[in-house]
């Protein structure tokens, strides 16, 4: 394979490689007749992302440059650090480079990427390939019934409001409105932590379908950075989810020459539902993606079936679910604890009306117990009053 | 001379002491320098391990008064980090003006500060000094200069700051042929590749003869990183033994030039 990518397309690529070091160590690259595939998956395998650069994003594209005899694509997986060496810069790449050749030779154990900058310097390098395996997950992206398009800005700017601890996000998403709320750990002490949470009306998306109302949990830090990549580049996000447990899909494209799905697992469900999410995964790991019109969705070539639903046997976790302690656990640890004794009656009373039962994040039914009292007309003290288990320590 | 100034071993006076302040941080790598006042201009001098020796230059023409005492020889060793701190007193907004004394031996050095902007302010700093070292004499006069290189100093510095960090080794091949210069860098498992030829613009000059082929430790090449980003012009020259000299040129507003120069110690072959 050998490719030629334009200077301004440079800063894309080097923008892509920052986002993916965000995500993985390792970056897998693959080379088909018409694209090339960036892909990379965290450590703990709960995020993937894959970025494909069509062939017009390229000034000149040669699949088969080194005309081997087999017509698979090449693989090959480096490490993400080497990559980001390459990339060093990438807000000033565009008026440094020129050209950015990128070669793979099916039996070379380099990858070379060769820059071409001003002042008629040309930067070499030579990267080591560690493995010449792909890698893919598999998800589904097009028949999912949540789907938000959203303006860049606007979900970052809502993130500068979480603090930097924050590390996972609820989302929860009904056709009214997209509520963002940091997840809080039931293990985390209450009174030290800041709890934020941000409404957003439909009407600040380009689109928002929400098919099924659903609250879904995940990590912030990829999040983050694949909300800067989108800044970055100046293009909308789009957010594909189902329900908890499922994993959500973040899309950027230009619609022209590149596409990139990030896909984070979200938390898994309580444990009622537990057992239908996980059906419901082994379905969705048979199922296909659709081959649509779209020129996101290109055919798979069919040996990629065969690395995928290997690649998932073997030692695919990319959608195991996160533990979590269960409602009634939380429940009873709460009452030992003596933490929220003192209105246990009014904590059920509020429960059931509640309809936002968040399984995720479980100790917040305090918390929202508390300002949920601050919005109603007048303030009944009978309405707390319940059996006092633990009387006031000190007068204070 | 007047008979106040002529029992004093070294007197200078400018106008700001901003320039000589960033100069000094340049080379602030090493906690001492060793200050050596010639009839020429002052010279500091800073090494690390034996195998970098960095130095400043200031012109005596960069002083608006100059004495020095012939008969005597004024060095001493000085914590440079001291000297560029009392330098930027009044903060690095503030052009200030600057007046230096040294007594004699075992005297102190005296600095005379007066910010521009704020009349009858002004800040006496002392600061001690201790008897020099001898300096290394890097320059073998036997070794023949086998290369020369006149490169802009952005981007020269441009270069060394997109190397990779966890490299040790930098390795410096300069030929008569296509590509004059490359600049080789090893890092865990993949190498990168600089290659310059000598057509590009930020090569201003090049000489050599025949091919050469020089390692230094990265982290010593880093080391001019900081009076590279402060200097417009930088020479590289490479001796037959090895050594690299380079020399940077300051260039101020009023066309005065202040200079540094950066000796480093080749790596031997294994």
């Amino acid at each position: 394979m050998k490719c030629h990518v334009p200077g301004a397309n440079v800063k894309v690529l080097g923008r892509t490689v920052h986002a993916l070091a965000r995500f993985g160590d390792e970056l897998y690259l693959e080379s088909l007749p018409d694209c090339i595939l960036l892909r990379t998956l965290n450590a703990a395998e709960s995020a993937y992302a894959m970025v494909k650069f069509n062939k017009n994003f390229f000034s000149y594209f040669n699949y088969n440059y080194y005309s081997t005899e087999d017509n698979e694509g090449l693989k090959c997986k480096i490490s993400m650090k080497s990559a980001l060496n390459t990339f060093k810069s990438p807000t000033h790449m565009d008026k440094q480079v020129e050209n950015l050749e990128i070669k793979l030779d099916a039996d070379a154990c380099k990858l070379i990427f060769q820059l071409k900058c001003r002042h008629g310097i040309v930067k070499t390098h030579f990267v080591t390939i560690l493995d010449c395996k792909a890698m893919q997950a598999v998800y589904t992206k097009d028949t999912v019934p949540n789907r938000i398009t959203s303006p860049q800005r606007i979900l970052s700017d809502a993130l500068n409001n979480f603090q930097s601890s924050d590390d996972q996000l609820t989302l929860e998403a009904t056709p009214l409105s997209l509520i963002l709320r940091n997840y809080i750990d039931c293990s985390i002490d209450l009174t030290k932590i800041i709890r934020t949470q941000i409404t957003l009306k439909p009407a600040e998306f380009d689109s928002y379908v929400i098919g099924t109302e659903t609250i879904i949990t995940f990590s912030l830090k990829e999040f983050r950075a694949l909300l800067a990549f989108a800044e970055a580049l100046n293009l909308p996000l789009q957010l594909h989810f189902e329900t908890t447990g499922r994993p959500a899909v973040f899309i950027v494209h230009n619609g022209i020459t590149f596409e990139a799905h990030f896909v984070l697992a979200t938390t898994k469900p309580d444990s009622t539902s537990q057992t239908t999410a996980t059906q419901n995964t082994s379905v969705e790991r048979k199922k296909r993606k659709d081959t649509t019109s779209t020129q996101g969705s290109v055919k798979k070539k069919p040996h990629l079936d065969m690395d995928v639903s290997k690649c998932l046997d073997e030692d695919s976790h990319l959608f195991n679910f996160v533990e979590i302690p269960d409602e009634n656990f939380i429940e009873s640890n709460n009452k030992q604890n003596g933490h929220v004794s003192k209105d246990n009656k009014n904590n059920s009373k509020v429960e059931a009306m509640d309809c936002d039962n968040i399984p995720a994040s479980p100790t917040s039914k305090t918390i929202k117990s508390v300002f949920k009292r601050c919005f109603e007309s007048t303030f009944d003290p009978r309405s707390i009053q319940g059996v006092i288990l633990a009387e006031n320590s000190d007068s204070d | 001379m007047n008979e106040g100034t002529s029992q004093y071993y070294f007197t200078a006076s400018m106008d700001s002491g901003k320039t000589l302040c960033s100069l000094l941080k340049a080379i602030q790598f090493q906690e001492t320098a060793v200050f050596c006042a010639l009839a020429e201009g002052l010279k500091l001098t800073v090494e690390e391990g034996k195998c970098v020796q960095a130095s400043a230059y200031v012109p005596s023409d960069n002083f608006t008064e100059y004495h020095v005492r012939d008969d005597v020889d004024v060095m001493f060793k000085i914590s440079i980090a001291v000297l560029a701190e009392c330098l930027n007193i009044f903060g690095s907004g503030e052009e200030s003006s600057l007046k230096m004394y040294y007594r004699g031996e075992g005297s102190p050095l005296l600095l005379v500060l007066q910010p521009q902007s704020m009349h009858n302010v002004m800040t006496d700093c002392e600061i001690s000094t201790q008897t020099a070292d001898s300096v290394l004499e890097l320059r073998d006069e036997d070794a023949a200069e086998v290369a020369k290189l006149v490169l802009k100093a952005p981007a020269f510095l441009g270069l060394l700051a997109d190397l990779e960090r966890s490299c040790d080794v930098i390795e410096i091949n300069l030929s008569p042929d296509h590509p004059n210069v490359s600049i080789i860098t090893y890092g865990m498992q993949d190498r990168s590749c600089i290659d310059m030829p000598k057509s590009s613009d930020m090569v201003q000059s090049f000489s050599c003869e025949s091919p050469v082929t020089l390692r230094y430790q990265l982290h010593h090449i880093r080391l001019i990183m900081k009076a590279l980003g402060i200097s417009t012009k930088v020479v590289l020259r490479c001796s037959s033994n090895g050594l690299l000299l380079l020399q940077l040129k300051l260039e101020k507003e009023d066309q005065r030039q202040m200079f540094s120069e950066f000796y480093i110690v080749p790596l031997l072959d294994d």
